[in-house]
């Protein structure tokens, strides 16, 4: 167990440019993902409280909208739905504080695929662009991991011990 | 190692304890007092969420013709109000102006009264 998750969250070494590079878009990003896409949809505790969202939930019309994707989205809307709220909202956080960064960035990579090649695509190649940069992101999050700037790298120091 | 197992059941627990945001069917009502205003040709209502959309009038229809207009919509949501304006002959009223907060009521038939251009 402490192999799996040492080797889940030890990040690549990198020199401090790199890292300063892979941290301050993921950052960015992660507060983006959180505050602006994932708070309107899924309860948190900086969620609108007009939304009348309780905690960890999705909004009433997010399922909905899945659905209309047709496929597997119609067959199972509700969990894919709260996946992909989950992802943005409390992906984001964990991006911003580099936790457990290489999973939530495969759900936030996940995620992305979906916004970009599904639902954006019908409106052009403008509209897939802001996906497409969080999509990236993820991409390398997920090989290089937190670097420096991140729990993750103070984590698995200390579990290396 | 056993405080990280306890922090993943504690966050697997609060991810499996809620899901989707309860949602009940609404009824709303809406009265319009457009007494005033000179050649009526249309009256709608805009707002979020279905059937409501800001881009395209909810046809209200007259109750006294050029002085009261009414319209009901349903629609299933799980917000405890909604966020609406009135068009008059394709023109917003409260421009640069906050839009009306229509607050369900719990029966789930809400009725609401106003007058065009007046956020009372």
């Amino acid at each position: 167990m402490k192999k799996l998750i040492l080797k889940l969250i030890k990040p690549e070494e990198a020199s401090w440019a790199m890292d300063i590079a892979l941290a301050v878009p993921r950052i960015v990003y992660g507060y983006l993902l959180t505050a602006e896409f994932g708070s309107p949809k899924f309860g948190l505790p900086w969620s609108d409280p007009d939304k009348n969202l309780k905690l960890f939930e999705v909004a009433f019309w997010f399922p909905n909208d899945v659905a209309e994707y047709g496929g597997i989205f119609a067959i199972m809307p509700a969990f894919l739905a709260w996946m992909a709220a989950f992802s943005e909202a409390v992906g984001g956080v964990a991006w911003i504080l580099g936790f457990q960064t290489r999973i939530f960035s495969l759900l936030i990579f996940c995620t992305m695929l979906v916004v970009v090649f599904v639902h954006q695509i019908q409106y052009g190649y403008w509209n897939m662009l802001p996906g497409m940069g969080i999509l990236w992101i993820s991409a390398i999050s997920m090989i290089a991991g937190s670097g420096r700037f991140g729990l993750d790298y103070i984590t698995s120091k200390w579990l290396s011990k | 190692m056993k405080k990280i197992n306890i922090l993943y059941f504690v966050i697997f627990g609060l991810l499996t304890s809620s899901c989707v945001q309860e949602s009940y069917n609404q009824t709303v009502t809406v009265i319009l007092d457009v007494s005033g205003i000179k050649d009526i040709k249309s009256v709608g209502l805009r707002g979020d969420g279905k059937p409501l959309s800001w881009d395209e009038d909810f046809e209200m229809k007259p109750l006294i013709k050029d002085s009261l207009y009414t319209t009901t919509f349903s629609g299933k949501t799980g917000y405890l109000f909604a966020e609406i304006k009135f068009v008059v002959n394709g023109e917003f009223e409260l421009k640069d102006k906050d839009n009306r907060q229509v607050y369900f009521d719990k029966s789930r038939k809400t009725i609401y009264k106003a007058t065009f251009n007046k956020n009372d």
